[in-house]
């Protein structure tokens, strides 16, 4: 059967799209379960991930905090800065440092129009000075989104954008797009995008 | 009565030449016969005029128009010219009244041999629009000579200058009318008529001083020179063509002022820590602009960029008529090798200051911020907004065993009204701070509300008002 099968998968005719990216360089996510169905298996660097939230708080953060802990303590020469931009809430020092994330490389940027934030996003992933940007929008254009997936791949940094799940069916160009929803157990997640990856399912997994 | 002789020079050549064989050789200066010394020379003959008309690129009137002459005016141009020059060697002095000499030769490798750096100089005066001689020879004033009589060769060969003689007219030593009017009487056309007069019938008839000239031009004797020494500070101002109330008009102006301010820099080897720009209007006190760096930076697209932002806010309250730089205190640059084993562009300190100048330029100062911790077991005094990139290690009695803390944390407690959910963990009790009038007694629980969102939230002790919600895990 499986021999019938990948004969039938080396046919020209066939096109399969889970080949067309090379594997990505990536940051582990630090979970397991979700590092297995990512191509590559963690967050793809120099990319834009969109990750959708039905509200702020249901665990996005933690999720992240893996790899960011893993990012800020890279050892180069420069400080890889996390920067925050319009989040919902200031990031509290002590539970930053309780994470294992220096506070001293966290740049907060609250701007006070939707525009200049999309455009600080951008600067910030075009800076190469940041190792990971997290920016909270909620309505952002095609072409915007275009251009911060530019800018994260020309700073090699890796932009997390966050949005209400109502914005789940609109197209996007990021590499990776999650819905995230708090379950019982743990958050679920629904990989509604990834470049290289097919689109699954991951439920109840435990964050915290 | 010799024949007429024009007064001026000979036509400006379009394109720097290469002096003709064998009075120089061009791009390798590596055989004996090149001086030990090579001065370039850059004479512009139209000098008065462009002092006085600084931004005449577009809009010269057709007609004519008089002006008086503003010599002082032509010595700060000359000044910004020398500053201009000492990209290409330390060793500049300024020739008045409309002329540089600078010693290249030990530059000569880093720009890529004499014809390559007299093109350059060439061009660079070219794209700050002005008309310029330039001239390369072994001994100071003979490439000044060169460049006032136009003639634009680079001649490195120690014994260039005798051979080239014939080729000088007399005009171009700007000597008094009456010596040059007795000279051309007696027959004598250019300085090799004049190297072959006898020596001491020379000096009894025009004095020592002017056989001295002929002698350092032609390499008998040796000249010294003053260097041009650059200011401590940059302190310029650009008056525009046109009064104008838009800040996009005024781009033009700023973008020559930066370009004057970049020379600058690099001449000092130096970053800037600040600029103050002004924009002055006719009948008001000027408008400020301050640009603070967080590094001392030369970096000129980065100062321009910041400018540019710092401009579109702008509002103007009247016409501009003129602008003006003043640096704030200059910082030796510190350079940087890249390291063997670090990739790509990740490890550039100075990406990050100017980020944080970029973003601030335009959101304003107080949104680009960092936190930090502080030892406080009142939670909303456990951090405080800091200076990004600051560092502020915890005292190590600080205990680490507490439970967790929220990543999001609001402003001020907010009471919750109807609340549903479920606490999950507490309480964790807080009661302290009775020393300072602002103390807390407090127990706090984290919560999960339906949406399965976590939460902080706290009941004052003893319980009476409610619950308060005070953070989110996000």
């Amino acid at each position: 059967m499986s021999a019938t099968l990948a004969e039938l998968l080396r046919h020209p005719a066939l096109w399969r799209g889970a080949g067309i990216v090379d594997a990505p360089v990536t940051v582990p996510t630090g979970f397991r379960r979700l590092d297995e169905r990512l191509p590559g298996g963690g967050w793809p660097r120099s990319r834009l991930i969109e990750m959708l939230v039905p509200a702020a708080g249901v665990g996005e953060i933690r999720l992240l905090m893996p790899a960011l802990r893993a990012l800020s303590a890279a050892r180069t020469a420069a400080p890889r800065w996390i920067a925050w931009l319009g989040p919902p809430h200031l990031p509290y020092a002590p539970a930053l440092a309780d994470a294992g994330l220096d506070p001293a490389h966290t740049l907060v940027i609250r701007p006070q129009a939707r525009l200049d934030l999309l455009w600080a996003m951008e600067q910030a992933l075009r800076s190469s000075a940041c190792a990971a940007v997290l920016g909270w929008a909620a309505a952002v254009g095609d072409q915007a989104l275009r251009r911060l997936s530019l800018a994260a791949a020309e700073g090699q940094s890796i932009g997390f954008l966050l949005r209400p799940s109502c914005h789940r069916s609109e197209a996007s160009p990021a590499a990776l797009r999650l819905l995230l929803t708090a379950g019982e157990k743990g958050l679920d997640i629904e990989i509604l995008k990834s470049l290289g990856g097919v689109p699954s399912r991951i439920d109840s997994l435990p964050i915290h | 009565m010799s024949e007429a002789r024009p007064a001026t020079t000979t036509p400006v050549p379009a394109e720097f030449r290469r002096a003709p064989a064998p009075a120089a050789c061009g791009a390798a200066p590596a055989t004996a016969a090149v001086a030990r010394e090579l001065w370039l020379a850059a004479h512009f003959p139209q000098l008065p005029l462009e002092a006085l008309l600084p931004m005449a690129g577009g809009a010269r009137a057709a007609g004519l128009e008089l002006h008086e002459r503003r010599p002082a005016a032509e010595a700060a141009l000359l000044d910004r010219l020398a500053r201009w020059a000492l990209q290409f060697t330390p060793a500049v002095s300024i020739e008045p009244p409309a002329a540089l000499v600078a010693e290249v030769r030990g530059s000569l490798g880093l720009f890529g041999g004499a014809m390559a750096l007299c093109r350059r100089a060439q061009a660079g005066l070219r794209a700050a629009g002005l008309r310029a001689n330039v001239a390369l020879a072994p001994t100071p004033r003979g490439a000044l000579w060169l460049a006032r009589a136009g003639i634009g060769i680079a001649a490195v060969r120690a014994d260039a200058m005798p051979g080239l003689a014939a080729r000088l007219p007399l005009a171009c030593l700007a000597w008094p009318a009456d010596v040059i009017g007795t000279l051309s009487a007696l027959g004598i056309r250019n300085v090799a008529d004049l190297a072959r007069l006898p020596r001491d019938g020379f000096t009894r008839r025009f004095g020592p001083a002017l056989q001295q000239e002929l002698d350092e031009g032609l390499g008998r004797r040796r000249q010294p020179r003053r260097r041009h020494v650059v200011p401590e500070r940059f302190d310029e101002r650009l008056e525009l063509p046109a009064e104008t109330g838009s800040t996009a008009q005024l781009e033009p102006a700023a973008e020559r002022l930066l370009a004057g301010l970049g020379a600058f820099l690099r001449a000092r080897a130096s970053g800037l820590s600040g600029l103050r720009v002004d924009l002055l209007h006719r009948e008001r006190a000027p408008t400020r602009i301050r640009i603070g760096l967080t590094r001392p930076s030369g970096h000129e697209e980065h100062l321009r960029l910041l400018l540019r932002e710092r401009l579109a806010q702008c509002r103007l309250p009247a016409t501009v008529v003129a602008l003006r730089f003043r640096s704030g205190v200059l910082l030796p640059l510190s350079l940087r090798d890249a390291g063997l084993f670090e990739q790509g562009r990740a490890a550039d300190p100075e990406a990050t200051a100017r980020l944080l100048e970029r973003l601030r330029a335009r959101l304003g100062e107080d949104a680009v911020f960092g936190v930090c911790s502080v030892p406080e077991h009142r939670p909303e005094r456990a951090w405080r907004i800091a200076e990004p990139g600051g560092t502020t290690p915890l005292p190590g009695h600080w205990p680490v065993s507490r439970p967790a803390r929220p990543l999001w944390m609001l402003a001020e407690p907010q009471q919750l009204a109807g609340w549903d959910g479920v606490l999950v963990t507490g309480p964790e009790r807080i009661e302290t701070g009775w020393w300072d009038g602002h103390d807390v007694r407090r127990d706090y629980y984290v919560a999960m509300t339906r949406g399965g969102v976590r939460l902080w939230i706290f009941r004052e002790r003893p319980p009476g008002q409610g619950w308060f919600l005070h953070g989110v895990f996000g």
